[in-house]
């Protein structure tokens, strides 16, 4: 129990510490790694809690979404590398609220929300995974289609947009 | 113990890989020439680029042969001879195996050179084409065996290995298996003669020898990853286990190197336009006729 407790410590500051370093370093790239670390620390999380199916599955999709992230951060920022003396930062009081809310915010759903009765004990690895099917195919079914087809939906429409028209032919 | 022997086995079988590679690519059959290499590369200076990103330049290697480590440690070589059986097997070896993706974008990113810089965002075009052609046959797999263990999976084509009961999986998980070790025809990010060695280009001494040994040990991990969900592992007449996981490993290993001999390199635009508009859907059809075998003759 105290190793769990201590894994769990060590991953979260990780995840944290990931997650300010983000926003300490000019290089895109570098954000969006250590971006993608700050999420793989917390799938590690998951795994310490016993939750095997949804750690090894965050650590799995955020090495590629993060990986697209910074693709697509080199190719709008002017300066990709941060070797230049650009300040890229805009509107920061404005950011500082708006994460100062989404703290507070956070914090208050994690200590007001009734969580319900916490599992004494977690079932094995392999039920979870049956346990998880049957749910994503019964009770939360509608959620995930919905919000699968929201996310097709904007695929297909951030990709009209970014479609080059056609050029005529007589000019 | 058991983590020792695998590790063993996988320098043992990353070796072989180099032999095999070395012969296929030269036709000389050599069993020094990989332990010449290797000497001649730890030898050389292992030069910095200039103002290279030296955290990612230095992680990169290290990287590419954690993951293809990782992803070896779900794949049981015997009954008993697996690092980690884990309830989430199958998918685990896929979690590890992007890791190579990062891998590949901080080798190109690192060392600020042009070519390496082209070779590791091209892999991340041929992720796209690949990494639906990974998952969706693993799932068929999975599908069949009704577990995400890979013992099971291995248990669960007794009777009838998946080569055969579902051909089509088969074919295209290995072709996404050459894309993920950046084999020819798919050597996008390193393409000799084109790119001047891509990701490598930048990277010499100690460090190349990492990332030739990561690349090595990728090749080895995925033939038996291969093995393991289509031709029934360790399973086989006669033989004792081990000998036949090593027989089918070494196959299929020289099969993809083969492959890959016998095609041009193909182009980015091609790889995706192929990836989505015939790979998945075919893929998705694999999915349909296993879902319908299972079903109608369940075990």
């Amino acid at each position: 129990m105290t190793a769990q407790m201590f894994f769990i410590g060590f991953f979260g500051i990780a995840a944290i510490w990931f997650g300010v370093v983000v926003f300490r370093t000019f290089s895109m790239v570098r954000s969006a790694l250590a971006l993608l670390f700050s999420q793989t620390a917390l799938g590690a999380m998951f795994l310490t809690m016993q939750a095997e199916f949804l750690g090894v599955l965050q650590i799995m999709m955020m090495a590629t979404e993060m990986s697209i992230m910074a693709i697509f951060m080199v190719m709008f920022m002017m300066d990709p590398g941060g070797m230049g003396t650009m300040d890229m930062t805009h509107q920061k009081k404005l950011s500082l609220w708006a994460g100062f809310v989404s703290f507070v915010g956070g914090v208050a759903i994690a200590v007001f929300v009734d969580w319900g009765p916490i599992a004494a004990i977690a079932p094995g690895a392999a039920q979870q995974t049956v346990d998880l099917g049957l749910e994503l195919l019964g009770r939360s079914m509608l959620i995930f289609e919905m919000a699968g087809l929201t996310i097709l939906t904007a695929m297909i429409a951030a990709t009209a947009i970014s479609i080059q028209p056609l050029k005529k032919k007589s000019q | 113990m058991t983590t020792l022997i695998v590790v063993i086995l996988l320098i043992f079988g990353s070796y072989l890989v180099a032999v095999l590679e070395n012969w296929v690519n030269n036709g000389k059959f050599r069993l020094t020439a990989p332990l010449f290499a290797a000497m001649a590369m730890l030898g050389r200076e292992s030069i910095l680029s200039h103002k290279p990103d030296r955290l990612f330049f230095e992680v990169a290697p290290a990287l590419l042969l954690i993951s293809a480590l990782l992803a070896a440690a779900t794949i049981p070589l015997t009954p008993n001879l697996i690092i980690a059986d884990l309830a989430t097997g199958a998918l685990f070896i896929n979690a590890a195996l992007v890791y190579v993706l990062v891998a590949l974008l901080m080798a190109g990113w690192g060392p600020n050179g042009a070519y390496a810089m082209i070779g590791g965002w091209r892999f991340l075009g041929q992720l796209m084409a690949y990494a639906m052609l990974v998952v969706m046959p693993i799932t068929a797999v999975v599908m069949r065996a009704e577990s995400l263990f890979t013992t099971e999976i291995v248990v669960s084509q007794a009777e009838l290995w998946n080569i055969v009961y579902q051909p089509l999986g088969f074919v295209l998980f290995f072709i996404a298996s050459l894309a993920l070790c950046f084999l020819p025809p798919f050597d996008l990010p390193t393409a000799e003669g084109e790119l001047a060695g891509g990701v490598e280009a930048e990277y010499s001494g100690v460090r190349l020898a990492v990332f030739r040994f990561g690349r090595l040990t990728l090749i080895i991990t995925l033939s038996a990853a291969i093995v393991v969900f289509y031709l029934g592992g360790w399973q086989g007449p006669l033989l004792p286990p081990w000998a036949w996981t090593a027989i089918k490993i070494l196959t299929v290993t020289a099969a993809m190197l083969i492959t890959g001999q016998l095609m041009p390199r193909v182009r980015e635009a091609h790889l995706l336009s192929w990836g989505w508009k015939l790979g998945i859907p075919l893929a998705l059809l694999n999915i349909l006729i296993v879902g319908i075998l299972v079903l109608v003759f369940p075990t």
